[in-house]
C-alpha cells in the first residue's frame, strides 16, 4: 500500500518534471529558414503578429526567439523592410509546424535598383568603350550620355575605361568626393544611394 | 489418339508464350540527356561503350535534349560522364568538357540500372567558368582601403602590413577579387582610400594597363589576371 502510493507519487511528479522541462507552450521546433538578398539591417519578421525578429549580419539566415510545438499553427510575415529593399516576400510561411514545414521556410527580399549614367564629353575617335565592372557599353562618337546597366542600392561601381578611343585619351571623374581632399573630383566610383541620378563623367582629350 | 494430338498442341502453346516474355528480348530503356547553360561546343558524354557529343542550343539559355544511340537492357548499368573523365565515388573530374565551361551531373546521379527508375533521365548542368584576379597593393599605410570590381563582383577590404608594434610597414600586401568568368570584362577601383594616414591609391595593371580588361582567352591561358597593382601614396 505505502510503495504502490510513493510509486504513484514518484511518477506523477517525474511526468510533472517532464512537462514543465518542455516549457508550458514554448515547443521544441525553432521556427527558420534562409534570407536571401538582404545587405544591410532593417528586416525584421513576425510569427502571428508578434515575437519579432530582427535579421542581423550576415543577413542569410532568421531564427525566432519563441519555439513552436509540433501542430502549432505558425504564419510568418515581415514587419519592416530594409531601407534599400523593395519588398521582402515569406515562402511557405504559414503552415501547422512539423520538421517538414519548418524546413520550408525562407524570406526574398528585392533590392531597389537605380540608374547610373555616364555623361560623355569632348569624344570625337571611335573605339572608346566603358566598363562598370562585368557591365561594358561601347560608347558611339556621338553619345551625349550612356546608360549603364542599373545597380542595387547600396552596392558599390567604378566606372573605368575599358578601350580607350583612337587618337584621344579619356579620364572619368564624378562618384565618391572626399570633402576632405580639396580638389577631388572622384574616380568614377562611389556607392549607390537612393537616388535616380547618379552620374560618372568621362572626358576625353584633346 | 486424339489425346496424343491435343497434347504436343498444348505444349506448343506453351513454348510460344514463353518465347514472348524472353526469347524475343528484354525491355531496353533509352538514355536520355538534358543540358542546361551549355554555351560552348566540346562536351562529349559517354556510357556504355557509346558516346554522345552534346553541341550547345541554337538559342542561349535554351536546355539540349538527346537520347544516346542505343538503348540498354533491363538490369544493366549505366554511369553518363564527360568522355575520359576520371571516375572518383561518382564524380568526375576532367574529359570532354565544353571550352570555357565545366559541365556536371545536377538534380539525379548520373548513374545507375536500367529498371530502377520508370525512365532514364541524366540532367547535366554546365556553369561558366571564372578565374581569379588579383594583385598587390604597395605602400599602404592607412586603414580603410577598400577595392570595388564594378557593381556585382563585390567589394574586398585591404589592411597594411603592421610590425611588432602594430605600426603599419608599408610592405607589399596581396589580395584577391572575386573571380571572374570568361568573356566578362573587370575593371578595378578604388571604392575608398585609406585614412590615418590620408592615402591616395591608384590602380595599375591589368589588360588595359589601368586595373580593366576581359577574362579572355589569353587571360583564361594565364589562369587569371594576377597582375594588378594598386600604388598608394
Amino acid at each position: 500500500m505505502k510503495s504502490s502510493i510513493l510509486r504513484a507519487g514518484v511518477v506523477a511528479l517525474a511526468c510533472a518534471l517532464g512537462l514543465s522541462a518542455c516549457g508550458g507552450g514554448s515547443g521544441d521546433l525553432y521556427l527558420s529558414g534562409a534570407v536571401y538578398n538582404v545587405t544591410k539591417d532593417g528586416l525584421v519578421l513576425q510569427n502571428n503578429g508578434g515575437d519579432d525578429t530582427n535579421v542581423v549580419s550576415p543577413y542569410t539566415a532568421f531564427q525566432f526567439g519563441n519555439r513552436v510545438s509540433t501542430d502549432d499553427q505558425f504564419n510568418i510575415t515581415v514587419k519592416s523592410i530594409p531601407s534599400n529593399a523593395k519588398e521582402c516576400v515569406v515562402n511557405n510561411g504559414k503552415a501547422r509546424a512539423n520538421y517538414y514545414t519548418i524546413g520550408q521556410i525562407s524570406v526574398t527580399c528585392t533590392i531597389k535598383q537605380h540608374a547610373l549614367t555616364a555623361v560623355i564629353k569632348n569624344l570625337t575617335g571611335s573605339g572608346l568603350v566603358i566598363i562598370n565592372g562585368a557591365d561594358r557599353q561601347n560608347v558611339s562618337v556621338d553619345a551625349k550620355t550612356v546608360q549603364m546597366a542599373m545597380v542595387n542600392e547600396g552596392a558599390a561601381y567604378g566606372v573605368t575605361v575599358l578601350q580607350q578611343p583612337t587618337g584621344q585619351t579619356c579620364t572619368v571623374t564624378g562618384g565618391y568626393i572626399d570633402p576632405n581632399k580639396p580638389g577631388d573630383v572622384g574616380n568614377g566610383t562611389g556607392t549607390m544611394g537612393p537616388d535616380e541620378n547618379t552620374t560618372v563623367t568621362v572626358t576625353c582629350t584633346p | 489418339m486424339k489425346f496424343s494430338l491435343a497434347r504436343p498442341a498444348f505444349a506448343l502453346a506453351i513454348t510460344l508464350t514463353l518465347a514472348s516474355c524472353g526469347g524475343g528480348g528484354k525491355a531496353t530503356f533509352p538514355i536520355n540527356v538534358t543540358v542546361s547553360g551549355l554555351q560552348y561546343p566540346g562536351l562529349v558524354l559517354s556510357t556504355n561503350g557509346q558516346d554522345l557529343t552534346v553541341n550547345p542550343p541554337a538559342t542561349t539559355g535554351q536546355d539540349v535534349v538527346l537520347t544516346f544511340p542505343n538503348q540498354i537492357e533491363y538490369g544493366q548499368t549505366y554511369e553518363v560522364t564527360p568522355k575520359d573523365a576520371t571516375i572518383t565515388n561518382h564524380t568526375y573530374t576532367g574529359g570532354s568538357q565544353p571550352k570555357h565551361q565545366n559541365c556536371a551531373p545536377t538534380l539525379f546521379p548520373a548513374y545507375g540500372t536500367a529498371g530502377q527508375l520508370a525512365k532514364i533521365d541524366i540532367r547535366y548542368a554546365c556553369a561558366i567558368l571564372a578565374y581569379p584576379l588579383t594583385g598587390t597593393v604597395n605602400g599602404l599605410k592607412g586603414t580603410g582601403l577598400v577595392l570595388a570590381n564594378g557593381s556585382t563582383a563585390g567589394t574586398i577590404g585591404v589592411n597594411p602590413v603592421l610590425d611588432t608594434n602594430n605600426t603599419p610597414t608599408g610592405a607589399a600586401v596581396t589580395f584577391a577579387m572575386n573571380p571572374v568568368p570568361y568573356n566578362t570584362t573587370y575593371g578595378v577601383t578604388v571604392l575608398t582610400q585609406p585614412t590615418n594616414p590620408t592615402q591616395t591609391c591608384t590602380v595599375t595593371g591589368g589588360a588595359n594597363g589601368t586595373g580593366g580588361g576581359t577574362m579572355d582567352d589569353a587571360a583564361e591561358n594565364n589562369k587569371g589576371v594576377t597582375n594588378l597593382v594598386v600604388t598608394c601614396q
